[in-house]
């Protein structure tokens, strides 16, 4: 059995940037040169994110079908580099006055990378399980990074408690699977459901596995520790793990639930259809009620977790299709408007939304990033939301249309708290109307978000087009 | 031929006896790991229980395994364990496992999870790999391990250096806001 | 599997003995109850505060690191006991993985985690 090196590309030149990145902190004598690791790491990651483009064509499987490169792995890989991209772009202001550890920082984040890379890459359960925690175990110390902040300690401590216990569930699905499909091979588990093999311990541990991954994704009723974690976490960090970690977890989603358990679609898509909508509903209701901005945006994106799981209940291409689309306009609405409010803390020291006040006239440029970042996430038509909302819901019209109704009246209802954050931004007095000087790279990850918003708003095809194609091409691969 | 089925009976028999004197062990020191309220017998349960789970591993012909969670577990995590309760200052060591009342909500909801987890696997066909367990299992893991879960082998590697970071990071913080205080 | 079953009947005679012993000392042993009996020494000053003490972080520190170079430790013997049949490309994967933990044994250092201060 022997590695074919060249569908390695992304992940080892990610371990290897993520060494160099640990070995030249470790090198460089003082604090103050260690903040050109920031700028190393983002080329870095830029040459990778080329790399992964060139290399889209280059399919296969390797180490007997443990490892997978195939169009769709690519796609995430994509999304995921440039996720995070987006993200040490738009932190550099923040890393400098709030976190002063640069090496564990940039290290952190790359292998947090390289651990969803090889979750949704992973071909059988044990590599995807190491995937999982390298990411998870990663985004633990991520979380806890602020060290002298209380909040940002409770937030690690709870990740790390609720990480722990949904781990220990999705690897109890994960043994319960393998003990009654006798392979950890997500082909070989489809192959012996489809030749009619069919054990009731099957369904306990998907329902494991449903709630392991659920949490990830922190779609109700596993989304308690989002909240607080998101709230406490240092801001770049939790668009990472709102971003980042979502967007894979749903990748695995689909890589377990449609590559191996596709023929027993019946047993499962209700259950799913059930935590799309209560996530709708808990995400979009309990938001109204929050003062903290960031844990508004906690459970805007526990809702948006429920709108992309919609895509998982239709489990056909229009379905994978949808979800890929959503997870990546997702990226730059979230990172944009998370950027925003790093920005602003770095500032004022506050994310409570009435201290936006008049941010409009202080700060016009995140503003806007924050005002188009929201209406997307809301889903307003011309912008990326609303396409992406669109080919989601427009996938389970005949089967559950009580799903499109409910999504449609939340979708509406969740207008409100994401413009009573833009009318304390537009119409209110700000406080202090000095104006709030914004990074140079802050602005720069804000100007490519609020591109990207709009282009894809206006301009889907493209995008669409591509996670079509992928799509079909993973449903063909099965 | 009578006499070799009688010796695997016999073998079968105390094979049961001692996997059945292995749970009970293992069962009560988990038990006790929650109930007892001084938080270092807890740990020294969990010895037993890590203990136990040794024994059972060897029941099943993992000897590797076996040494893994005595060397790994029973070793190593049991004293960070005890490091980790006796770094915490609390007014008495006596009543630092406190039950809170929740568990009247937990224990039926985990019950019934158990009985319906126990129902379907006992009523489920199960796979048996009819494959030999080999005399010396050591020689045969490594082969595995370094050629086909190679990557995993290395996420690892990467796995425990993201965690030793992200500890000492965090202790050290530990250390210069008591040195501040 | 018979081997192992050795270990059992060992096992079980190390309870009997244990249990033995205490059994008898405790059936035969004279019984006089005063409050002393209680304390953490018979004679001598009286101790003052509890037993129990904070410990210094530093002992933490370096359990946390034996926890993690154990498990490493783990890695190497399957590998050492098939070293030949291994060959080179298992000394390369080896060395790889080795290298990385390294790199953490080095970071530990320089942050001072193995001084005791």
């Amino acid at each position: 059995m022997n590695i074919d090196f060249s569908l390695l590309i992304t992940e080892i030149s990610l371990a290897i940037l993520g060494l160099t990145v640990f070995t030249l902190g470790l090198i460089l004598p003082a604090k103050s040169s260690q903040k050109g690791l920031g700028t190393f790491s983002l080329c870095g990651l830029l040459v990778i994110l080329a790399l992964t483009i060139a290399s889209w064509g280059n399919q296969g499987e390797t180490l007997g079908g443990m490892y997978l490169a195939d169009y769709f792995t690519s796609f995430f890989k994509i999304l995921s580099l440039t996720a995070l991209i987006l993200v040490i772009l738009g932190s550099k202001n923040y890393v400098n006055s709030q976190i002063e550890n640069h090496l564990e920082y940039y290290s952190t984040l790359i292998f947090a990378t390289l651990g969803m890379i090889i979750m949704f890459s992973a071909g059988d359960f044990i590599t995807l399980y190491l995937g999982l925690e390298l990411m998870t175990i990663s985004f633990i110390v991520l979380t806890s990074f602020r060290r002298t902040n209380g909040k940002s300690l409770e937030a690690g401590m709870k990740y790390l408690l609720l990480a722990g216990l949904s781990s220990a569930v999705l690897l109890y699905g994960l043994s319960l699977v393998y003990g009654a499909a006798g392979t950890v091979f997500i082909k070989e588990i489809a192959g012996n459901i489809a030749q009619g093999y069919f054990n009731p311990l099957l369904i306990v541990g998907l329902a494991m596995l449903i709630a392991g991954f659920g949490f990830k994704i922190s779609a109700a009723p596993f989304h308690m520790w989002a909240p607080d974690v998101y709230e406490g976490a240092p801001t770049p960090v939790t668009a990472f793990l709102a971003v980042g970690s979502k967007a894979a977890s749903f990748a695995v989603l689909i890589r377990v639930f449609l590559g191996a358990f596709l023929e027993m679609q019946e047993q499962w898509t209700m259950l799913i259809a059930f935590l799309a909508a209560l996530s709708m509903l808990i995400g979009n209701l309990t938001a109204f009620a929050q003062t903290n901005i960031k844990r508004m945006l906690a459970f805007s994106s526990i809702a948006q977790a429920g709108y992309i799981l919609v895509g998982l209940v239709a489990a056909n291409e229009a379905g994978i299709k949808g979800v890929m689309f959503y997870s990546f306009i997702y990226v730059f609405a979230t990172i944009g408007a998370f950027t925003v409010v790093s920005e602003v803390y770095n500032k004022t020291g506050s994310d409570d939304i009435a201290d936006y006040a008049g941010l409009s006239q202080r700060a016009p440029l995140a503003a806007v990033v924050l005002l188009i970042s929201m209406l997307s996430m809301a889903g307003i038509p011309p912008l990326a939301g609303f396409t992406g909302k669109y080919y989601l819901f427009i996938t389970v019209v005949q089967d559950y249309l009580w799903l499109v109704y409910l999504g449609l009246i939340l979708s509406m209802v969740s207008v409100y708290y994401y413009l009573r954050v833009v009318l304390v931004m537009f119409r209110d007095e700000p406080a202090d109307p000095a104006p709030l000087k914004l990074g140079s790279t802050a602005s720069l990850t804000l100007w490519l978000t609020l591109a990207a918003t709009l282009f894809l708003g206006i301009y889907p095809w493209p995008l669409a087009k591509l996670a079509n194609t992928v799509a079909i091409a993973f449903l063909a691969g099965l | 031929m009578k006499q070799l089925q009688g010796c695997a009976d016999m073998e079968n028999s105390l094979e049961l006896i001692a996997f059945f004197l292995l749970a009970g062990s293992l069962l009560t020191g988990a038990l006790m790991v929650v109930t007892l309220k001084n938080l270092v017998n807890s740990v020294l349960s969990l010895i037993v229980v890590f203990f136990s789970l040794a024994g059972i591993f060897i029941l099943l012909n993992a000897d590797f395994l076996a040494a893994v969670q005595v060397l790994v577990y029973a070793g190593g995590v049991c004293i960070m364990l005890v490091f980790g309760v006796m770094l915490v200052q609390r007014k008495d060591m006596r009543e630092s496992n406190p039950v809170n009342r929740r568990f009247l909500i937990a224990a039926p909801l985990t019950g019934a999870l158990f009985l319906l987890i126990g129902l379907v696997a006992a009523k489920s066909p199960w796979v048996k790999e009819a494959g030999e367990v080999p005399e010396n299992t050591i020689e045969h893991l490594a082969p595995i391990l370094l050629r086909d879960y190679v990557i995993p082998f290395e996420a690892v590697a990467i796995l425990l250096t993201v965690a030793l970071t992200g500890v000492l990071l965090l202790v050290k913080e530990v250390k210069d806001n008591g040195r501040s205080s | 599997m018979s081997v192992w079953l050795g270990i059992l009947f060992f096992i079980l005679a190390g309870f009997a003995f244990s249990a033995i012993g205490l059994g008898l000392s405790f059936l035969i042993h004279p019984r006089s109850k005063n409050r002393f009996k209680l304390e953490t020494y018979e004679c001598g000053l009286p101790t003052i505060g509890p037993t129990w003490v904070q410990f210094k972080t530093q002992y933490f520190t370096y359990a946390l690191i034996f926890v993690i170079f154990d498990v490493e430790v783990l890695y190497l013997y399957p590998w050492a006991v098939s070293f030949t049949q291994l060959g080179f490309s298992g000394l390369v994967k080896m060395f790889i993985f080795i290298f990385i933990l390294v790199l953490g044994l080095w970071y530990a250092w320089k942050e001072g985690a193995l001084e005791w201060r």
